[in-house]
């Protein structure tokens, strides 16, 4: 009796903005948050608000035979929240149907695990706290960001207590085997890989609605039959796909709610099938073979390798910057900085610096709110610039005694700067801020203190300087005739010029901020 | 085909476009090149370049036809304005040498600058004398290089009536902007109007050629252009400063303005670079004077005219190249920028940034994002190798052979 298990993704990042070098050191409020709320409703509206519906129905309808099973990141669970509660209030009526199940994930959406096990540790748990809050529900089964997958994962999961994985069904580790049956990485017990099966729930997520494909249009009676043809030959079907496909990758034009509508009721007319949520197929299937992972899997492009995100020098090199912050972020011993740090992790980030498509001149298949993956990977390194800055002024304000009391290195809070929507309530905010801190009695007597060293110093070298003041206004005044002498020069002389001048001038002093 | 430049005689990207289109198409098909002025030294294979400076002009005399060359010549509305590359004296002048070219006797063809004074009576006596050469020639399809060349085009195509082909590498529109409709302007829409086929160097000058001058797409056929391969030049860096340069003409079209206001910018937060102006025009001495007056007058640093060697040197220790051009059909030197390894930042206007993806783009008057741009690069060294890597795969794929196969498509388009 083959079940048909449907898991589907729901992610929504933090975009940054387009943050460029002259904000460095001024704002320290990265998200683009018209962007974000403007995506938010636009998704909304397309999918999550219609779909969920649709969902809502089928499962009254079918009397609690129509079951699914979602994975939602933190980071969009907060953006419901923020912005559209409406969608956080209609999954959770559908988590009280019994029918719907949720998953565990990173909270962040990160490629943490590759980089930092602690943290990934850290954000599950994170997850887990806010899917309990939510949807009174404690996920047994993992999922990792873009369904990233080998051994070694599986066998932290494990060892963290899950009793299933999804992954893809990685045509060059299944070696010829079906997807439709439960697997287990070779070093594991007792943790039941689930596979993708990836040509059928592609059927949907990418080939629905184009007019090329020899299958289109697909209707659900058609798809309910290349289901029940498995019959006999596979225990579990897993269609697994980004929930966004419904109304947003496949609009709602090219009739994806009324295939989503007829497919429970089309796969159901055959008796031998069901549906079933993930950790019920893991419940009820047993382990069929081994599905031995070295090298990391992931279900995207297809390569269903990790280039999207670490393909390029520009992603990798950002990547380990980000991470390289964590013991700073740590010890400032801030919760609004860790969170800042954090967001900064989300594997989109990277996935809008990659080149694959683009070196081909292939700019249709790049999905990214910048104009190029060059653009993306300057603002994250222009934020990632700030944040250092930000890291050094906290944590030398650590230093200082008493500075636990000082209020006024409290008000120099991120947080209160992330929460603030509009951008002159930041100014604000940041001057607000930079003036306690100024009146503070610690900190003024750190300046004072400052002050006398220098002025001690400046007192003995006071001759020195006054003659070097001297010798940099006329030099300055030097320049300032050769310029003018330049425009004179007849045009024949210059093209010998351009050595002369690197010569004459000399190389400036001060360095760069 | 019909050209103005060629080498050893060049101003710009025309003479080097139209040596390196020739040398490629040679071998494919039966090919005469028609110039002003031609030196045997610059001989291309396979192809029979004539210089109207040696044509014996006595041979020509007795094939004359005169009534097809007047249909166009004889074309007075054109308005008249100032055109960066000629001063125009007034209507009357024109129609004057207009009359006094048509009505004299053939004279031997002399030329000595391509652009100088008397650019006017040179292309009218050029296209008389072509159009008699022309009935001495057999030939399928008339190809012309801009609009020095397409009187002779129209002309020729009138008295044979084999197709005409015009190849664009620059327009009035780019060299004078959307408000001049000069002479030039009007010729050029003229014939364009009286092609069969147009070859602009990019997708962005054909959407000028349509959207501007109202022709219809569907003859326009965008053609990149191809290059030639380098030896680079080795020069030891004078300064560990880094060095960010623009170079090309120092005029309205190459938005050498924008440049300079960028580098001011730049040189507010990160004092240690230095930004170069290479080339010479009209525009020059104001931006001298502007960066006196911003007190970086040590910092920006003004060439004059370079030789392609001193060209060469130049990029061979830059850093960072820009060209924010107002409108640049192509852009032949931001692909020599990428030859050389050095990354590119080009303004959305122009040709080059279809072809190099591994570049950095934004409109030309962005001055915010140019300077940007050009700190982001001098700050990032991952930045400037992944777009000089991709650079270099898109450099891959710009040659002269895939260019001449693509004309050639075109010639198939209009000779079946």
């Amino acid at each position: 009796m083959p079940s048909v298990c449907f898991y589907f993704q729901v992610h929504q990042p933090y975009r940054l903005k387009e943050y460029n070098f002259f904000d460095i050191g001024h704002d320290h409020f990265y998200e683009n948050e018209k962007l974000n709320r403007e995506v938010m409703n636009k998704v909304a509206d397309k999918c999550y608000i219609p779909t969920n519906k649709m969902m809502l129905e089928l499962i009254k309808k079918h009397k609690g035979k129509f079951r699914i099973s979602y994975s939602i990141s933190g980071t969009a669970l907060e953006q419901f929240e923020k912005y559209r509660p409406d969608v956080l209030e209609s999954f959770v009526a559908l988590s009280k149907t019994g029918c719907v199940e949720f998953l565990s994930e990173t909270y962040y959406h990160s490629l943490s695990f590759i980089y930092d096990k602690k943290e990934f540790k850290r954000q599950v748990e994170k997850h887990r706290d806010l899917i309990k809050k939510y949807f009174k529900q404690s996920p047994t089964v993992f999922r990792n960001t873009e369904l990233i997958y080998n051994n070694e994962i599986a066998k932290t999961i494990e060892d963290m207590g899950y009793k299933a994985i999804v992954c893809e069904g990685v045509d060059r580790i299944l070696e010829n085997r079906s997807p439709n049956f439960i697997y287990r990485s070779p070093n594991c017990h007792s943790l039941k890989t689930l596979l993708k099966n990836y040509r059928l729930s592609d059927d949907i997520a990418f080939r629905f609605s184009d007019p090329n494909w020899t299958e289109h249009p697909l209707s659900a009676t058609k798809f309910a039959g290349w289901l029940h043809s498995i019959a006999g030959n596979g225990e579990l079907i897993n269609l697994f796909m980004d929930y966004e496909t419904f109304g947003e990758h496949q609009w709602e034009s090219s009739g994806i709610f009324d295939f989503l509508s007829q497919l429970p009721t089309e796969i159901l007319s055959h008796k031998d099938f069901d549906f079933k949520t993930v950790s019920e197929v893991a419940e009820k299937y047993p382990i069929r073979d081994d599905y031995d992972a070295h090298d990391l899997t992931s279900w995207a492009d297809t390569e269903r390798d990790l280039s999207a995100w670490l393909g390029n020098s520009m992603q990798n090199e950002a990547i380990e910057r980000i991470y390289s912050f964590k013991e700073r972020v740590l010890a400032t011993e801030r919760e609004d900085m860790l969170d800042t740090w954090a967001k900064l992790l989300t594997s989109d980030h990277f996935y809008y610096m990659c080149t694959k498509f683009w070196a081909d001149g292939d700019v249709h298949k790049y999905f990214s709110p910048y104009q190029s993956p060059y653009d993306a990977y300057i603002y994250f390194m222009n934020v990632l610039t700030d944040m250092e800055y930000v890291l050094s002024e906290l944590l030398k304000q650590k230093k200082m005694p008493n500075a636990k009391k000082n209020t006024a290195v409290d008000s120099l809070d991120i947080n209160a700067l992330t929460v603030a929507a509009d951008t002159n309530e930041l100014v604000t905010n940041i001057a607000v801020a930079t003036t306690n801190a100024a009146s503070s009695a610690n900190l003024k007597e750190e300046v004072l203190n400052k002050v006398k060293s220098i002025a001690k110093r400046v007192s003995t070298k006071k001759s020195i300087t006054k003659s070097s003041t001297k010798k940099v206004i006329s030099k300055e005044a030097s320049e300032k005739k050769k310029t003018a002498s330049k425009s004179n020069v007849k045009s024949a002389n210059k093209g010998k010029k351009i050595a002369a001048n690197k010569k004459t001038t000399k190389p400036a002093s001060k360095k760069k901020p | 085909m019909f050209g103005w430049e060629f080498p050893p005689v060049i101003n710009g990207g025309l003479g080097v476009a139209c040596l390196g289109l020739c040398k490629a198409l040679a071998p494919m098909v039966n090919l005469k090149m028609v110039i002003p002025k031609s030196n045997p030294e610059y001989a291309v294979n396979y192809m029979e370049l004539i210089g109207l400076n040696s044509v014996d002009i006595s041979t020509l005399k007795k094939k004359t036809s005169k009534k097809a060359f007047k249909k166009f010549s004889s074309l007075n509305y054109f308005d008249l304005a100032l055109s960066p590359y000629i001063n125009f004296t007034g209507e009357a002048e024109i129609n004057k040498i207009q009359h006094e070219v048509y009505t004299s006797d053939l004279k031997q063809f002399e030329i000595n600058e391509l652009y100088g004074s008397d650019i006017i009576r040179k292309v009218l006596e050029f296209s008389k004398i072509s159009v008699k050469l022309s009935a001495t020639k057999q030939f399928d399809i008339i190809h012309a290089h801009d609009w020095m060349t397409f009187l002779p085009g129209m002309e020729i195509k009138t008295a044979t009536g084999k197709p005409l082909v015009l190849h664009v590498h620059s327009l009035e529109y780019d060299r004078s902007g959307p408000e001049n409709k000069s002479w030039v302007y009007q010729l050029e829409k003229r014939a364009m109007e009286y092609a069969d086929a147009i070859i602009p160097v990019s997708n962005y000058t054909g959407s000028i050629i349509e959207n501007i001058y109202g022709i219809s797409k569907s003859k326009i056929f965008p053609v990149h252009n191809g290059i030639e391969p380098v030896n680079h030049s080795q020069l030891k860096r004078i300064t560990s400063e880094k060095i960010v340069i623009f170079f090309g003409r120092i005029t309205r079209q190459k938005g050498p303005e924008f440049y300079f206001e960028a580098a001011k910018k730049v040189l507010q937060h990160y004092p240690d670079v230095r930004f170069v102006l290479a080339g010479t025009g009209d525009l020059m001495r104001g931006i001298m004077e502007k960066a006196a007056e911003a007190r970086i007058g040590h910092k920006f640093h003004t060439t004059g005219f370079l030789t392609k060697e001193k060209i060469n040197d130049l990029l061979a220790v830059a850093d960072v190249y820009v060209m924010p051009s107002v409108s640049e059909p192509f852009g032949l030197s931001a692909i020599e920028a990428v030859q050389y390894g050095i990354p590119t930042i080009l303004s959305k206007q122009s040709g080059a940034s279809e072809v190099i993806h591994g570049t950095l783009t934004m409109d030309f008057w962005d001055v915010n994002k140019m300077a940007n741009y050009i700190i982001s690069l001098l700050e990032y060294p991952t930045l400037r190798k992944e777009l000089v890597d991709t650079a270099f795969v898109d450099l891959k794929k710009i040659n002269w052979t895939s260019t001449a196969k693509k004309v050639l498509k075109v010639y198939d388009k209009l000779v079946c």
